[in-house]
């Protein structure tokens, strides 16, 4: 990591100690220690785009497996995992978008009003929602090609919105991730949890309804619980119009998820700024 | 402020053994003090390890209550967790010097790498056990069983065995991290499918037969059979005896740690002729 | 052949030492060789405080770093202690201690006391040498009362005494300071250099890297000036200095100069060379030239109609003046 004291040694300003600590924290992070790998290289792109999601498929196909479960279990289970590999993209989203150079860097300070930067913030959202698709695609390639999901009767239009619709609401779910991990200071150890958290939760490998009663709601304030849903129903040949009872669900969840997640970002990120605490991390 | 007149004179350890002994002890030291100054830095290895047992507890859905089950998975549990941080921890425990701004200091230092590492590697391969004890206290309070081993004694040489193997593991992958530019995506790359090539959820023997020799070469394969064999009442796993095991065991992980050693001549040797294992 | 073998009296010796980069084009062919040391030749005795002194990228990094034994040299030999740096590396890192300049080279996160701990144990102190030896150390470098807190709760200057306290843990003969005052406040510079001093007087010898030439021509009892990889001289700060005796040093400090009265000045016959630092409010300009006060009416002169001089003074040529007419020729 490069030194970076001002050219007299003297005390930076607090936006230039902030973009310091991010890099430090970014820079941190590359060097082994799972959770915020940023995608420096090609090869961390194979590794999540591919490795992780096959090897991840593969562990709890496996597991059904040895447990005997019938074919149909399985695949269940492999298309869960499959759209859940999502996950990783969503939960790094905000931390792309709104990395400081490229936040402040593009209005001059007298623009940056609320609404400018919700026009930014959605401006660049969007090409993060089409690499979580891609992403999601990517994962039921995987479970057609790899491990023999029948896509015969898919309804494809069904999965486009379905994997559309999930991505969009889960970048917005990133937007809460992000803000719980400004606040606890600790965004890579809130990142882990949640990249993996959704295997238990959102109906990834086992249907909702086997968790204990009063851990069901959290599962159905994850969007992804409604896309695993939806994308099994599109799979097995629904339509899209079969599809907008689940999809109506996700969206409404999404937009609450939306606001929410944006009202709190902003809020802590204020803070943040106003008690300097972004230098610890 | 004091003066630099009358101090105790410097007096050195001579032996060989005596001093390899102390920087082991001294780099675990050192690592535990760390880690404890800064406990959260585990959680990124040992998350994924809790959390896919955690589902694997519903998905064994009805096969749920009896205590050998809970061992099952308690083990499985804590082998997974060693393996997150064989690879996160341990295969940094060098290259942490790097973004710490100690690597001068520790290249400088009187003593082959390789001791070095080994005291650190040996640490953070042991902050896995925590993760079996998360899982084992919740699986207690969940499912109020206790349960038994069959051979405790021989569970005790057996699980010894494993761990030592795995921390022969991380010694290499720390080389591995060192000389390859793509060492961190080798390591990071490599951790669901060691969970899934080193049977701890289930028996390498339903895995394709492509993927066996690489199951087999790992030596920890070895060690989470004979800790079954040795824990769960009826285990009959891979059909190979306890013994056959731990002597598999005990060969592969002398080929990794006599690989690690001579990597480690390499690295250092590197290091020298540019002067730096700073940069890439 | 003659084997090469070691004077007993010095405590570093080196001899046509070269250092080579090879830089490699992405297809592996040798692209381009750069010499980041060529030939250098010097030696230290035991007991002295030498001073290596040169801008950057002259090679004084280059070569603590391969007489600590962290670089292999291209050609050439060097012995520290009588002990040849190719081949007793361990035993060589055992008898010598490194104080890297700037902030890195400890572990933050615990206290100083565990820091001095964990070196001396990676250095076969006998622990229970230590445990005397450690607390008196802290005592010695003024960290006594704050050992136990971690070390990231340090200032720049807390950290660089215990940089010190830890090149000593193993009672080293001979220390390599590299540009240890680096970053420091003066109060905190002053601090180190009394240690340095000290550390003399206790018979250690001490190579010391440093672009302060104040700090060199305090300290050091001989200098080797290093420049583009060469040796340009090697004496006693005096001596150096009378390579420019002949000049006087015209001192101004000023508000206004600008780039253009500083190239007015260089132009100006008698005048050897013009050193400014216009950065701040308030410029130094150094003007050196045979003529001394003689000069100054045209300094004067020469500046431009809205600046000011605030001070000048004539003052005796400084090892910095011999040193910037080193290395610039």
């Amino acid at each position: 990591m490069k030194n970076t004291e001002g050219p007299s040694g003297g005390v930076l300003s607090a936006d230039s100690r902030m973009r310091m600590a991010y890099r430090v924290f970014k820079g941190a992070f590359f060097f082994g220690r799972k959770g915020l790998i940023i995608w420096d290289t090609w090869e961390m792109w194979v590794m999540q785009i591919v490795i992780t999601p096959i090897a991840q498929i593969g562990f709890f196909a496996f597991l059904s497996i040895y447990l005997q479960y019938p074919a149909s279990v399985t695949q269940y289970i492999v298309i869960g995992n499959a759209i859940q590999s999502m996950s990783f993209s969503a939960v790094f989203a905000v931390a792309n978008i709104t990395s400081q150079d490229k936040w402040q860097g593009t209005l001059p300070s007298t623009m940056v009003t609320p609404a400018n930067r919700v026009a930014l913030f959605i401006g660049r959202a969007w090409f993060q929602v089409l690499l979580s698709a891609m992403i999601a695609a990517a994962g039921l390639l995987y479970a057609a090609v790899v491990f023999g999901v029948s896509f015969a009767s898919a309804d494809f239009a069904g999965i486009a919105v379905v994997v559309l619709l999930t991505s969009i609401a889960m970048i917005s779910f990133g937007l809460l991730i992000s803000a719980v991990g400004l606040y606890m200071r600790t965004a890579l150890i809130v990142a882990n949890i949640f990249l993996f958290v959704t295997l238990l939760l959102s109906g990834v490998n086992f249907p909702v309804s086997v968790l204990p009663g009063w851990l069901q709601p959290v599962s159905w304030v994850i969007p992804l619980t409604y896309g695993t849903e939806a994308i099994r129903m599109a799979i097995a040949g629904a339509s899209v119009s079969a599809l907008l009872p689940v999809l109506g669900w996700e969206a409404l969840d999404g937009l609450v998820v939306l606001v929410v997640g944006y009202a709190l970002f902003t809020g802590f990120e204020n803070l943040s700024r106003r008690t300097g605490r972004f230098e610890e991390y | 402020m004091g003066s630099l007149e009358g101090l105790t004179p410097g007096k050195r350890i001579d032996s060989d053994l005596g001093r390899r002994s102390q920087v082991i002890k001294a780099c675990i030291v050192l690592t535990a003090k760390l880690f404890f100054a800064d406990p959260q830095w585990i959680i990124p290895s040992i998350i994924a390890p809790f959390i896919f047992t955690l589902v694997a507890f519903f998905l064994f859905g009805g096969q749920a209550t009896t205590g050998s089950f809970l061992l099952y998975l308690v083990l499985g549990s804590g082998l997974m967790g060693m393996w997150g941080t064989t690879i996160y921890g341990s295969s940094n425990s060098i290259s942490f010097d790097r973004w710490n701004g100690t690597m001068e200091s520790t290249l400088a230092a009187p003593i082959p790498l390789s001791w070095i590492a080994l005291g650190r590697v040996l640490f953070n391969t042991f902050e896995g056990v925590i993760n079996a004890v998360f899982i084992l206290v919740i699986g207690l309070v969940w499912f109020q069983v206790g349960f038994g081993l069959v051979n405790p004694g021989l569970f005790f040489l057996a699980s010894v065995s494993t761990f030592l193997s795995l921390s022969a593991f991380g010694l290499l992958m720390c080389t591995v991290i060192l000389l390859s530019r793509k060492g961190g995506f080798i390591t990071n790359s490599m951790e669901i499918p060691v969970y899934i090539a080193t049977g701890t959820m289930f028996p390498v023997t339903i895995l394709p037969i492509v993927a066996l020799p690489f199951a087999f070469l790992l030596a920890p394969t070895w060690g989470i059979e004979a800790i079954r064999l040795s824990a769960l009442p009826g285990y009959t796993g891979l059909a190979t005896s306890y013994w056959v095991d731990l002597g598999i065991l005990a060969a592969e992980t002398a080929a990794y740690i006599g690989l690690a050693f001579a990597l480690f001549k390499r690295v250092e040797a590197y290091a020298k002729r540019n002067g730096t294992l700073e940069e890439y | 052949m003659n084997r090469p073998t070691a004077d007993p009296t010095l405590a570093v010796e080196v001899r046509g030492l070269t250092r080579e980069y090879t830089t490699r084009s992405f297809f592996g062919t040798v692209s381009r060789v750069t010499k980041a040391l060529d030939g250098i030749d010097f030696s230290v005795k035991k007991g002295e405080l030498f001073g290596l002194i040169g801008p950057n990228g002259a090679g004084k990094t280059t070569t603590v770093k391969i007489l600590t034994t962290l670089l292999t040299q291209t050609s050439g030999e060097a012995f520290i202690l009588g002990l040849d740096i190719r081949k007793d590396l361990y035993e060589i890192r055992r008898r010598i201690g490194i104080v890297f300049g700037g902030e890195r080279g400890l572990y933050n996160r615990v206290s100083a006391l565990d820091n001095l701990r964990y070196f001396s144990d990676l250095y076969g102190v006998d622990p229970a040498v230590a445990k005397l030896r450690i607390p008196e150390l802290l005592k010695a470098v003024g960290l006594a009362d704050r050992a136990d807190e971690r070390v990231e709760k340090y200032s720049r200057g807390m950290k660089q005494r215990l940089h010190i306290a830890k090149a000593l843990v193993h009672d080293p003969e001979l220390l390599f300071l590299d540009e240890p005052t680096i970053g420091l406040d003066p109060g905190g510079a002053r601090d180190i250099r009394n240690m340095i001093r000290e550390m003399r007087s206790q018979g250690k010898t001490i190579l010391l890297t440093t672009h302060y030439m104040f700090e060199a021509e305090e300290l050091c009892q001989r200098v080797a000036v290093i420049s583009k990889g060469k040796i340009v001289a090697l004496d006693t700060p005096s001596e150096l200095k009378k390579g420019v005796r002949d000049i006087a040093v015209i001192e101004l400090r000023t508000y206004g100069a600008t780039t253009e009265y500083v190239d007015r000045l260089k132009q100006l016959p008698n005048v050897v060379r013009v050193v400014a630092e216009l950065d701040s409010e308030v410029q130094t300009i150094r003007v050196q030239t045979p003529l001394g006060a003689d000069l100054l009416s045209q300094v004067v002169s020469a500046l431009p109609p809205d600046a000011k001089i605030i001070d000048r003074t004539i003052k005796e040529p400084t090892l910095e003046d011999a040193y910037l007419r080193l290395v610039e020729e």
